[in-house]
């Protein structure tokens, strides 16, 4: 079967990002995880943006949680673009969130027609797969071609953040061997990686300055000046700190496209905490 | 002997029991809050009393009883200390008042001392040491007759002690959840059985060979919400014990007001201890003010019980520093370095002591930080007489310690942290404030004895009268390069540093600061640029 933008549709769930999914591309949709202040709870940039949700955040007694979309969320996003004869359904590590599997539950009704992946990812690593299937589908591909891109994806893609305190990751409990890596004394900033699916802790150094620098280095050695080089850059309330990633990036690799400059929704906002940046780069 | 003499060895039996018992009673401790220094803060508050009770000039027993009161009043550390001191208070009042002291007047001092715990306590909880006292004291009054002797009440009051400390998780779920008893009444059962043994004429006995098992669960026990365990003591005039404890009420838990009108000890658990202290200031005199900081307590138990689960994975390499400074201590722990040893520019430690430290490490190879010039030789001299193989990373200072103890991490190898560490340090730039020991020209700066002598790598770069512009010299000299972080480490004499910090701020908007309390001597201020 030939896959095209017009008979193949993308389903994301919020963790990705990219609340602007839909607006870019007709045939997108994203699908929101629901953060939880008390007893009220919001559905993930739609009904609680980031700003709002950083600045409830600095005043909240308690932290918020997070809980994942319920297969009938997903089942009316499916059905909402019953029209494609193929839907491609990326999530976050299912290492991390139950969201894959409660997507796997509504897929199940719909026979083959949606191919579940689970990217072993989160965050704009998730809308960088999307974007690379896109590229495909503008101009024609298949089921075995996209499922060689996400195997190359999950390999090759490189992902880097760093948190102002594990506080956050170790809450919701996706700490994992982070957890000793732990100094919040000293601005010690942990520099961290997803790998496998599950959040793993590289190297240690103090103070903004030093992540960033950790960033450029790990970025500089493993990518070459290229137009196939791709960029993802996400922030928790600090911008400043993202536009300095983005002139970076320009510096030292100025062939390097930068895809998506994004702030961190509530949902993954609430497991990263404020302060958080996220590199991502992927040669495609 | 006289009644004093007879006295003061018992109390020094009681404490040496409790004593003997400290750590295991601090590793028992989850209740209220899981900070682990029950044991030390029994221990400290018996020998208070002890040391008072070594001095006193008392010459009869009312009189005594009364010195006895007010050193556990004044001595009193934490909350068990503090109920602990009501106990002392409510025993002391009917020995104090008693013409001979047989079974039935010990007897009437356990329920004193019961029921003047329990009124110390605003909602007394069973399954702690009041289940304990009133335990004992009842096991007392059941069995005092006016012909039996003490020597043959004692052993079965302090089984009793024994069975109702061994009730306590029945009574309270911390504790059961936990797999512990109540760190509290263990204490009190250790001064019980010490005060027998005294009594008896027997010595105290061996601290119990068999360490309790502590399952995993009681280092995680959550944490108590207030951040300081304040206590302090107010003395005065017609002070008012219960609308100083209503008035406090609101404004933490564990709270304790104990004393009478002429002086209160306080113990509570607040995020505002400067409150507080304002509240006892206003009625009185503060003594005896001590904040502790109860998450850090937790995290230092939970590090040093980890230490101690046996399934706990150990790595492949371990840190030991040599330290001056507590605050410079905690930082190197923090970052997981495995022992400190304190020691610095005056006190070096012996390479026995390094010697020891590297064999008894849990990982295969260990790291060695000398952090000083005059402890480098030492360092290798232990390297190379442990049974174990060390490395020295030849760290010239705390702040290059520092440096080279954040590139660590513990499950790598030796060779590839030494290579890790030893590039942190040269990436770091350090420099130091002391004060000259003498008149000198160095470096061709002239600095007169007294005076505050700047070095920035080594190099003397100012003198002068001016701690902050002294300082300031050096800071500017370290930021010659461009650099992102500088971290500042305070002596052990607390310089004031603010005008210094808005200086630096002001004149390097960008660069991100990093104070920190290092506690080490002979350097008002250490710092470091990276």
């Amino acid at each position: 079967m030939q896959l095209t933008a017009a008979n193949t549709a993308i389903v994301v769930d919020s963790t990705a990002d990219f609340p602007e999914a839909q607006e870019r591309f007709p045939n997108w949709r994203m699908v929101p995880l629901y953060v939880r202040f008390g007893d009220q709870s919001y559905r993930d940039y739609v009904e609680l943006g980031p700003d709002e949700f950083y600045a409830r955040l600095r005043t909240a007694d308690e932290l918020p949680t997070t809980s994942q979309p319920t297969p009938g969320d997903f089942l009316a996003a499916y059905e909402e673009l019953a029209a494609h004869e193929r839907i491609y359904s990326l999530h976050i590590s299912a290492k991390l969130s139950g969201t894959f599997e409660s997507a796997r539950t509504a897929a199940s009704e719909l026979g083959d027609k949606v191919r579940m992946v689970d990217t072993e990812t989160a965050s704009a690593a998730i809308t960088m797969l999307g974007l690379a299937i896109q590229r495909r589908l503008e101009r024609g591909t298949t089921d075995e071609e996209i499922a060689a891109l996400v195997e190359r994806y999950k390999d090759e893609h490189r992902l880097l953040f760093t948190v102002d305190t594990l506080e956050f990751l170790a809450k919701g409990g996706r700490i994992g061997r982070a957890a000793k890596f732990a100094g919040q004394m000293l601005h010690i900033k942990p520099i961290l990686t997803i790998d496998d699916g599950e959040v793993l802790p590289l190297k240690r150094v103090r103070g903004n300055q030093k992540a960033m620098q950790e960033f450029v280095s790990e970025f500089t050695e493993g990518s070459n000046d290229e137009p196939g080089l791709r960029v993802g850059i996400a922030h928790a309330d600090a911008p400043e700190r993202a536009t300095a990633l983005v002139k970076m990036v320009r510096d030292v690799r100025p062939h390097a496209e930068i895809e998506t400059v994004t702030t961190l929704g509530a949902v993954v906002g609430t497991h990263a905490g404020p302060g958080t940046v996220g590199f991502f780069w992927f040669t495609d | 002997m006289t009644e004093v003499d007879r006295v003061r060895e018992l109390a020094h039996a009681a404490l040496a029991s409790l004593e003997q018992n400290r750590q295991r009673i601090d590793d028992l401790n989850v209740y209220p809050v899981p900070d682990g220094d029950t044991g030390t803060n029994l221990t400290l508050t018996a020998r208070s009393v002890v040391e008072d009770l070594d001095k006193t000039t008392a010459s009869d027993r009312p009189e005594l009883a009364h010195a006895v009161t007010r050193a556990a009043l004044m001595g009193a550390r934490g909350n068990s200390g503090v109920i602990f001191s009501q106990i002392v208070r409510g025993a002391a009042e009917v020995l104090g008042a008693a013409d001979r002291i047989d079974s039935t007047t010990f007897a009437e001092a356990l329920r004193g001392a019961s029921d003047a715990a329990y009124r110390a306590v605003r909602r007394p909880v069973e399954g702690t040491m009041l289940s304990v006292i009133r335990e004992l004291a009842e096991e007392a009054e059941e069995r005092a007759t006016t012909d039996l002797l003490l020597t043959e009440l004692l052993p079965a009051v302090v089984a009793r002690g024994e069975d109702a400390l061994a009730r306590t998780p029945d009574q309270l779920a911390v504790l059961r959840e936990a797999g512990v008893v109540d760190a509290g009444g263990a204490g009190l059962l250790e001064i019980v059985r010490g005060l027998a043994a005294g009594v008896a004429g027997e010595p105290i006995p061996e601290a119990p060979e068999h360490r309790e098992e502590l399952g995993f669960d009681a280092i995680h026990q959550e944490l108590s919400r207030y951040r300081y365990c304040t206590v302090f003591v107010v003395e005065g005039e017609g002070l008012d014990r219960e609308s100083l404890e209503a008035e406090l009420e609101p404004l933490g838990d564990s709270l304790l007001v104990v004393g009478d009108d002429t002086a209160l000890k306080i113990h509570v658990h607040t995020d505002d201890p400067g409150r507080i202290l304002s509240m006892g200031g206003a009625i009185g005199v503060l003594d005896g003010v001590e904040i502790a900081n109860m998450h850090r307590q937790t995290e230092e138990r939970a590090e040093r019980l980890l230490e101690a689960v046996p399934d706990a994975e150990p790595n492949a390499s371990d840190v030991i520093a040599v330290v001056a400074g507590k605050g410079n201590r905690r930082l190197f722990q923090s970052l997981g370095a495995a022992k400190v040893i304190e020691g610095g520019q005056t006190m070096n430690p012996s390479t026995s002591e390094l010697v020891e430290a590297i064999d008894a490490a849990r990982a295969p190879e260990v790291l060695l930080l000398p952090n000083n010039d005059n402890v480098i030789l030492t360092a290798e001299q232990a390297a190379g007489l442990a049974n174990k193989p060390a490395l020295v990373i030849p760290s010239r200072s705390i702040q290059a310690g520092l440096a080279a103890m954040v590139a660590y991490d513990g499950s790598r190898a030796t060779e590839e942290n030494a290579e890790e560490m030893r590039e942190a340090i040269d990436a770091v730039a350090t420099g130091e404030v002391t004060i000259a020991s003498r008149d000198a020209q160095l470096n061709g700066v002239a600095v007169r004895e007294g005076n505050y002598l700047g070095l920035a790598e080594g190099k003397a770069v100012a003198g002068g009268e001016s701690f902050e512009e002294v300082a300031s010299a050096v800071i500017e000299r370290l930021l010659d390069e461009p650099r992102g972080l500088l971290t500042l480490l305070t002596g052990d004499g607390d310089p004031p540093l603010g005008d210094l910090i808005k200086g630096v701020e002001a004149r390097h908007p960008e660069l991100e600061l990093d104070v920190q309390a290092g506690g080490q001597p002979h350097y008002p201020l250490l710092l470091s640029a990276e």
